[in-house]
């Protein structure tokens, strides 16, 4: 099966039908692709440990709703996407527009009174407008709908996020 | 003004975080598979690591330095590091929780980014000012990135070409990392950063 490139896939459980709204939970990926010390990795998901901070926990707070047209049932793996703008997007509101306002904010006072105090102050106060900044531009984007995913298919036994089927 | 933007263009190309310093290689590999998730990845970074410096800059001056902690220097900037992933991953999913859905997935793996220590541990080394050492780690961070969607854009192209098996995979990825390094070795003379 050819996959969109122009949308950014991802692999999620659907953990409770409420309606016609399905609730879902993404799958854990790592940055390494795991390894054989996966079971004792915090990064990898076979620890099964439960409570603050743990993997469990993480994913359990980016459970997410969706439209369940397709009538889903829980214990089902569907493919969600989103679109890869909306991505590059979103990470430019998140982290590029309060960095750019808290290095702007910064660079000036140094300009001003070159001071390392002073450069300090103006630099959390730039990082925090920019974080409220973030908040508005983010507001409009997920009004107009472009942050929000979408189901895509049911996720074949084994498939993974990169592709593969066991 | 002059000396900040050397010393940018030092950190981002010449003295490259990835393919200079050797830094970040798990991500390097493990996100580069398309490049709007190897942007995600570098531009979350360059958050993480240009506000952990901030911090550990902070910590460095008022802290180690007076009292003679500079022992403790790795175990705290590790803290501050651990702190600053939290607290972005808090404010994300405060500020935006379509967001934090979105992009909350690449936070905890920059936790165990040897590429942010390194920075932080680099900074210390340089003796800079708060507004040249949260410049530099910007710079260092923005190099990070560069090379991550260089390299992204490599696999992607990568993946359509008739690799031999033997080289299919990993494999292919080192040899053409191992080139984008020695491309790399040509920024060097621009600037000693």
């Amino acid at each position: 099966m050819s996959r969109d490139i122009h949308t950014v896939e991802g692999i999620a459980r659907v953990v409770g039908v409420d309606g016609a709204t399905a609730w879902l939970e993404p799958e854990q990926t790592t940055s390494c692709g795991s390894c054989a010390s996966a079971a004792s990795c915090g990064s990898g998901s076979g620890s099964g440990a439960t409570g603050i901070g743990t993997v469990a926990n993480r994913i359990a707070a980016r459970r997410f709703a969706l439209d369940n047209a397709a009538g889903l049932a829980v214990g089902e793996r569907v493919v969600i996407g989103v679109d890869h703008r909306a991505l590059i997007k979103g990470a430019l509101t998140a982290y590029g527009l309060p960095l750019l306002l808290a290095l702007g904010a910064g660079g000036s006072a140094e300009a001003a009174w070159g001071n390392d105090l002073a450069s300090m102050a103006a630099m959390a106060a730039g990082l925090l407008l920019g974080l409220l900044a973030a908040r508005t531009v983010a507001g409009r984007l997920g009004a107009r709908g472009e942050l929000e995913p979408r189901f895509l298919r049911r996720a074949r036994p084994g498939e993974t996020c990169s592709g593969s089927v066991a | 003004m002059k000396d900040f933007a050397l010393m940018m263009i030092g950190a981002a190309l010449v003295n490259n975080v990835i393919l200079a310093r050797f830094l970040g290689l798990c991500s390097f590999m493990g996100v580069t598979t398309r490049i709007d998730t190897a942007a995600g990845m570098g531009l979350a970074t360059t958050f993480v690591i240009t506000v952990s410096s901030m911090a550990d800059w902070a910590v460095q001056h008022y802290l180690l330095d007076p009292y003679g902690l500079g022992f403790l220097r790795t175990v705290t900037f590790i803290l501050v590091i651990a702190s600053a992933v939290q607290f972005t991953e808090m404010t994300i999913k405060k500020v935006s929780p379509s967001l934090f859905q979105m992009l909350g997935i690449y936070l905890p793996l920059i936790t165990t980014n040897c590429a942010v220590l390194g920075v932080a541990l680099l900074l210390v080394e340089g003796h800079m000012s708060f507004v040249g050492s949260t410049l530099f780690a910007f710079a260092s961070s923005l190099g990070y990135s560069l090379v991550m969607v260089i390299f992204a854009g490599l696999r992607e192209r990568l993946a359509l070409a008739q690799v031999p098996r033997l080289f299919a995979g990993p494999p292919i990825g080192f040899i053409v990392a191992s080139l984008l390094a020695m491309a790399f070795m040509g920024f060097s003379g621009i600037s000693t950063g």
